[in-house]
């Protein structure tokens, strides 16, 4: 996961993902669209290659590369992970209130709307 | 390749042992969100009006109300405001639904319109904000109860 966020991290990656997202490229013609360094974006390539957001294929002498739509779904498993924990808080946060609400009126009931008020809390 | 429309979206449901109403408040009351999410609020919540939820003291997300059907439908827009601000807020849409099932509610929210691979130039500022997330939820871990109740950033500065 933070490999992923390493990689996408540095503007020239995500900007060598953007170039490779929908067309298989060469190192070269990588390297030849930006004003980097050949060695610099070999580098670029090996991060975002590990990071499993570009796949490698071999092609004669030629080395292409692709972007991986399945590494950048784990972005939204990131999310997903976010909202499933606040939900889940959500979950435990609500049930008490519930049980609160659900004492209190049933206190109403069985005291005749009185209230004891001992350890009552505010909703 | 997947669709764009699986691409931007994230969608989780839960199962709550608790009335459509208990739950809504949840979503509209700063002192009861403040139970799940996030340290201190400001919410408005009718059609328009502010969303805001100071995540961990230092990100702070924030957008508006779009729709807010009580109990059963609450949806706001979400984006961040920060220094490094690159999703501005209300760039993304949170929609929550609720439905009755007996004594209990179930609970989806979908997350949509997130930056990804669909996203064009424009949005491609978004990866810079998932990238800090992510590396903060990294660092922090995801075991503890609410690793983003805590400022971000201490250990990601070094």
């Amino acid at each position: 996961m933070d490999e992923v966020a390493r990689a996408i991290a540095e503007p020239r990656r995500r900007d060598i993902l953007e170039l490779v997202r929908e067309r298989e490229l060469s190192a070269g013609e990588i390297s030849a669209s930006f004003e980097v360094t050949r060695p610099a974006v070999s580098q670029h390539l090996t991060v975002l290659k590990d990071a499993g957001l570009l796949t490698e294929r071999r092609d004669g002498a030629r080395r292409l590369y692709r972007a991986r739509p399945d590494g950048l779904a784990e972005l939204r498993g990131f999310l997903d992970r976010f909202w499933s924990d606040r939900l889940e808080r959500l979950k435990h946060a609500a049930e008490l209130e519930q049980q609160r609400r659900n004492k209190r009126a049933k206190r109403r009931d069985t005291d005749g709307g009185r209230g004891r008020g001992k350890d009552r809390r505010r909703a | 390749m997947p669709s764009a429309e699986t691409q931007t979206a994230v969608e989780v449901e839960v199962r709550i042992d608790a009335a459509p109403e208990t739950v809504f408040e949840f979503f509209t009351d700063p002192d009861k969100m403040v139970q799940w999410m996030g340290r201190s609020h400001d919410l408005e919540a009718r059609p328009g009006g502010v969303f805001r939820c100071d995540i961990n003291g230092r990100d702070v997300a924030s957008g508006s109300y779009v729709e807010v059907d009580p109990p059963r439908r609450v949806v706001f827009t979400w984006g961040w405001e920060s220094e490094t601000a690159s999703t501005p807020p209300g760039t993304s849409t949170v929609e929550v639904s609720l439905e009755e099932d007996g004594d209990s509610t179930v609970v989806r929210l979908r997350h949509s319109d997130l930056p990804t691979d669909e996203s064009r130039a424009s949005h491609r500022h978004g990866w810079e904000h998932y990238a800090e997330r992510l590396t903060q939820a990294a660092s922090g871990g995801d075991a503890g109860p609410d690793p983003w109740a805590t400022p971000a950033g201490t250990d990601a500065n070094q």
